[in-house]
């Protein structure tokens, strides 16, 4: 199995001002980041946002300058299509705006889980979780499902890589069947035995009422 | 101590239920125990039913005192379980942050719970690969990464499902050599003859029946006899 960790990146241990910044207040800046340039859209906004995101990949967390591809990699063919609807149905402008826009979102978030450790991550999702509690959420296992979803994005990009290859060595590559129905069972199937060995490890249950016994 | 009391597992079938596993009735105390038998013949089921994965449809299973269907967490809380994939195992991106998973519940200051993680993967000889995407490691550093998230956690039994299937051998070996260390009483399904000899006791499965329980040098031959038999073997004589 590939494992496309690098979509969203796993945490590279340093000690840049990026890494010693409370998690709160790069999860607010990374909002904030995404959703102004989502909303504002203008090519200026955009090209500054890039400029901010790529400062603090370099500077700022004093990662080398192959980081910020890593997370493109798997994902341009999509951007190259995306882009080119765009530049016919509206022109270059607006494409490249878009084109941008998504590659912010991604650098941002990216950014956020390179200088952030995980189990940092998930206690600061469990804390964003814990008002919801007099409404009956568990904020554990509301962290632990944003964990996975983190853990198995990268996973499944990895699966459609494989099937894609698998497809290919049979002379089926232009076959969606031959694409599509292996990586839906195969992702039914991952899903099934990540349940499965949570389970196992006791993680995300919920508390059984009662003492135990053996009858 | 695992007790099973005419413990079955069924599932329904198109036409009627279908038995996945006989009736078992056993205790097992010993520190190594091993199931052997052929793909499909039940052995994973047998193991799940230990740490309450599955349920019996039938019987009851009780381990260290508790029934896995009414006390099923506080049975898995004792019962650690290794799959034969690390990769569905581990959860997060990196070994030692899979440790600290397992911790979380026990320890809870992050400082603290990084120091027993590193402690833990230490004591398996494995802290030189603990910021190491789960992605970048072999196949034998990946079991053995899932062996130490489990272990962390210092469960009363260990129970195993083909956990050498995928190895090379020298990561086999790494493998049985860590089983004959643990303190816990270990639970293992294996297709590796060799390895089965390591334990105190073996229990064969053939097609849903326990036919052979005991010593394991009488077991593998029971098994080879089931199916090394030339009269089962495709292009036998079947008469």
């Amino acid at each position: 199995m590939r494992g496309h960790a690098s979509l969203l990146g796993t945490y590279v241990e340093g000690t840049s001002p990026l890494h010693r910044l409370p998690l709160w207040l790069k999860g607010l800046t990374v909002l904030v980041l995404s959703t102004s340039v989502l909303l504002v859209n203008t090519p200026v906004l955009t090209a500054g946002a890039l400029t901010v995101t790529a400062a603090g990949y370099l500077v700022g967390a004093r990662l080398k300058p192959i980081h910020l591809w890593r997370p493109l990699a798997p994902v341009w063919p999509m951007l190259v299509i995306l882009g080119g609807y765009q530049v016919i149905v509206n022109g270059p402008e607006p494409a490249l705006q878009l084109v941008g826009n998504i590659t912010v979102c991604l650098l941002a978030a990216r950014l956020l889980t390179l200088t952030t450790e995980g189990q940092l991550l998930l206690d600061g999702l469990v804390a964003l979780a814990v008002p919801f509690r007099r409404l009956g959420a568990d904020p554990e296992r509301f962290g632990l499902t944003l964990a996975l979803m983190t853990r198995s994005l990268p996973y499944l990009v990895g699966s459609v890589a494989d099937v894609r290859d698998a497809a290919r060595a049979r002379g089926l590559e232009r076959s969606p069947r031959a694409l599509v129905i292996p990586v839906v069972i195969g992702a039914v199937a991952y899903a099934h035995q990540t349940g499965e060995a949570l389970a196992a490890r006791g993680l995300g249950e919920p508390r059984e009422p009662g003492p135990p016994s053996a009858s | 101590m695992i007790v099973f009391e005419g413990a079955a597992v069924s599932v329904d079938g198109p036409v009627r239920q279908r038995q996945i596993l006989e009736p078992v009735t056993l205790t097992l105390a010993e520190r190594r125990i091993a199931v052997i038998g052929a793909n499909g013949s039940g052995k994973s089921t047998l193991l799940k039913l230990i740490n309450g994965l599955i349920t019996p449809t039938a019987g009851r299973v009780v381990v260290e005192g508790l029934n896995t269907v009414n006390a099923g967490r506080a049975v898995r809380q004792r019962v650690g379980f290794v799959f034969t994939d690390p990769l569905s195992q581990l959860v997060m991106p990196t070994g030692r942050e899979d440790v600290e998973l397992s911790l979380r519940a026990r320890v809870r200051r992050p400082a603290d719970r990084r120091a027993a993680a590193i402690s833990v993967l230490e004591r398996f000889g494995l802290a030189p690969l603990a910021d190491q995407s789960i992605y970048d490691l072999s196949g034998g550093e990946r079991q053995l990464m899932a062996l130490a998230t489990v272990l962390a956690v210092n469960p009363d039994i260990l129970v195993a499902d083909e956990p050498t299937t995928l190895l090379d051998l020298r990561n086999e070996r790494r493998v049985r050599s860590l089983f004959r260390t643990l303190d816990q009483q270990v639970v293992f399904t294996t297709h590796d003859l060799e390895f089965a000899t390591d334990s105190d006791r073996v229990l064969v499965i053939d097609s849903g029946r326990l036919v052979f329980d005991g010593d394991p040098q009488q077991a593998i031959a029971r098994y080879r006899s089931l199916h090394l038999d030339p009269d089962k073997l495709p292009g036998g004589d079947h008469r």
